[in-house]
């Protein structure tokens, strides 16, 4: 069942009970994601082209890697950081079907005498296209808000000066790491929902970050855990790949993932039971510029999710950036493709470290950095 | 009754004060919903409440002014198909027209209480929202 399915049967038939009659409860989110991109291999060009520099619709991708290969970046801007079109756009309008524009210089080489080409390329025509994103579905995130006298325009969205909104961005209860807090059945080899078509979890996630201060039911009180994630963005849908543009920011891309738990114990049902009211995080002001800003007060989603949060006496109006309506549709479509027998619950090849630091990135010496 | 326009006025009109006498001699209640002016002229929105006939009547008055009037129906639109329902547009929608359907999860758009600000235009991450004045 679903994950807000599993909760309610908790509620009137107790865990015990759950426990032994749910096999596998299904989560899901769609937000921001950033960390994300797309690798292609383009096929080889006549004469063939050792590509040195790579543009998508104008987007710089990385291609870096050997001749026809090149990974673009959702954040990737053009060189006129036109904010409403980047990577994630360009990433968006192949998942539609679109064709593409491909721009590629090279040097030349003896094997690779070709030094550009201009060509239009879709799903179609590559061999891969591959959606690998290094840091997805944070496990809680932060609350954002202003108390400066200037609207701020963040990755957390629009931010109205002195208090005027608090922006959010998990989903809260239905989040799949919130319900798996100590990723006993989310690892490396778990097969996952991803942009409409099926993925899997590769590794843990950039900055994974498992030892921050967690409720007593275990539910981290602040961003901790992630995944990356890999999938067949030949199989994805536009409907959970989505370009987003934050202004002032940049882009992102929106993602859907969804993470089925199998319940294997009373543990887990525990864990798959929490509700929003139980879920916390902290809010923060983002008019102070610092990696370490101060928690102006802790907070649960339930109350986030009302709509209004008191923030420093105030009643400020609170926003989502993660989109209730389709986590729950991811949920439920994954809970489906399982009942189908058309996705199959794997169990985690490795499970992740648990050890992980969250470093930070200091001005330094090389002697220091040894 | 009450109406939405869109004003447009040349350089000289912007020394009348046209929203006064409205107000004064038309008996018109005026919200403004959004001012622009500069050099070459400006653009105004303008919520209107009052009596049919005396909203005919300022109307009328605003034409003879020489200012372009243009009533609008729809200030903001939402485009649906790129609506991700995400939310975010809820907490800054200063009239509470965009809100969030608990049932559903859908964001809900009441075009009655929008009042065409437009802070919600660049908000919107997928940019589902649209201003036409």
């Amino acid at each position: 069942m679903t994950a807000e399915e599993f909760k309610q049967f908790v509620k009137s038939n107790g865990i015990k009970k759950a426990a032994k009659q749910v096999d596998i409860v299904t989560t899901g989110t769609f937000g921001a994601m950033c960390s994300s991109g797309a690798y292609f291999n383009f096929g080889h060009a006549e004469p063939p082209i050792k590509m040195q520099k790579v543009w998508l619709d104008g987007i710089p991708a990385y291609g870096g890697l050997a001749a026809v290969d090149a990974y673009l970046g959702a954040t990737e801007l053009d060189e006129s950081n036109n904010m409403l079109h980047g990577g994630a756009h360009v990433i968006e309008n192949l998942v539609r079907g679109k064709a593409v524009r491909l721009r590629a210089t090279a040097y030349g080489t003896d094997c690779y005498p070709r030094k550009e080409i201009d060509t239009y390329i879709s799903l179609k025509t590559v061999n891969q296209a591959v959606l690998m994103n290094v840091r997805n579905c944070y496990q809680n995130y932060a609350v954002a808000t202003n108390s400066s006298s200037k609207t701020l325009y963040t990755y957390m969205g629009k931010l109205l000066p002195e208090f005027g909104n608090a922006t959010y961005s998990s989903a809260g209860e239905v989040s799949p790491l919130l319900n798996d807090p100590y990723y006993r059945t989310i690892g490396v080899g778990t097969r996952i929902f991803l942009g409409g078509a099926q993925g899997f979890v590769i590794w843990e996630g950039t900055q994974f970050n498992p030892g921050v201060p967690r409720t007593e039911t275990g539910v981290p009180k602040r961003p901790a855990g992630s995944i990356a994630v890999i999938g067949d963005l030949k199989q994805m849908s536009s409907e959970f790949i989505r370009g987003l543009a934050f202004t002032k920011y940049g882009t992102s891309l929106g993602i859907g993932i969804g993470v089925p738990i199998p319940i294997l114990d009373e543990e887990l049902a525990k864990n798959c039971a929490v509700t929003n009211d139980q879920i916390v995080t902290a809010v923060f002001d983002y008019s102070q510029p610092s990696r370490a800003r101060t928690v102006i007060r802790e907070i649960s989603y339930s109350e986030l999710r009302s709509g209004e949060a008191t923030i420093k006496g105030r009643q400020v109006p609170t926003s989502s950036l993660s989109s209730l309506y389709k986590a729950r549709r991811i949920a439920e479509s994954l809970k489906n493709q399982i009942l189908k027998r058309e996705f199959s619950v794997e169990k985690p090849v490795q499970s992740f470290s648990m050890d992980r630091e969250f470093k930070t990135l200091d001005v330094r010496s090389e002697k220091e950095a040894m | 009754m009450k109406t939405k326009v869109v004003l447009n006025f040349r350089p000289e009109a912007a020394n009348t004060p046209i929203t006064n006498n409205l107000i004064t001699k038309h008996h018109l209640l005026v919200n403004i919903l959004r001012a622009e002016i500069d050099e070459i002229g400006g653009k105004m929105v303008l919520e209107l409440q009052g009596k049919t006939d005396d909203i005919r009547k300022g109307l009328e008055y605003l034409k003879s002014s020489g200012v372009g009037v243009r009533p609008i129906k729809e200030g903001v639109r939402r485009d649906d198909d790129i609506c991700t329902h995400c939310g975010m547009c809820i907490s800054i929608c200063p009239t509470r027209a965009l809100a969030l359907d608990a049932k559903t999860g859908k964001v809900t758009f009441t075009e009655e209480k929008c009042v065409a600000c437009g802070v919600c235009i660049d908000a919107c991450p997928p940019r589902a929202m649209e201003i036409l004045l």
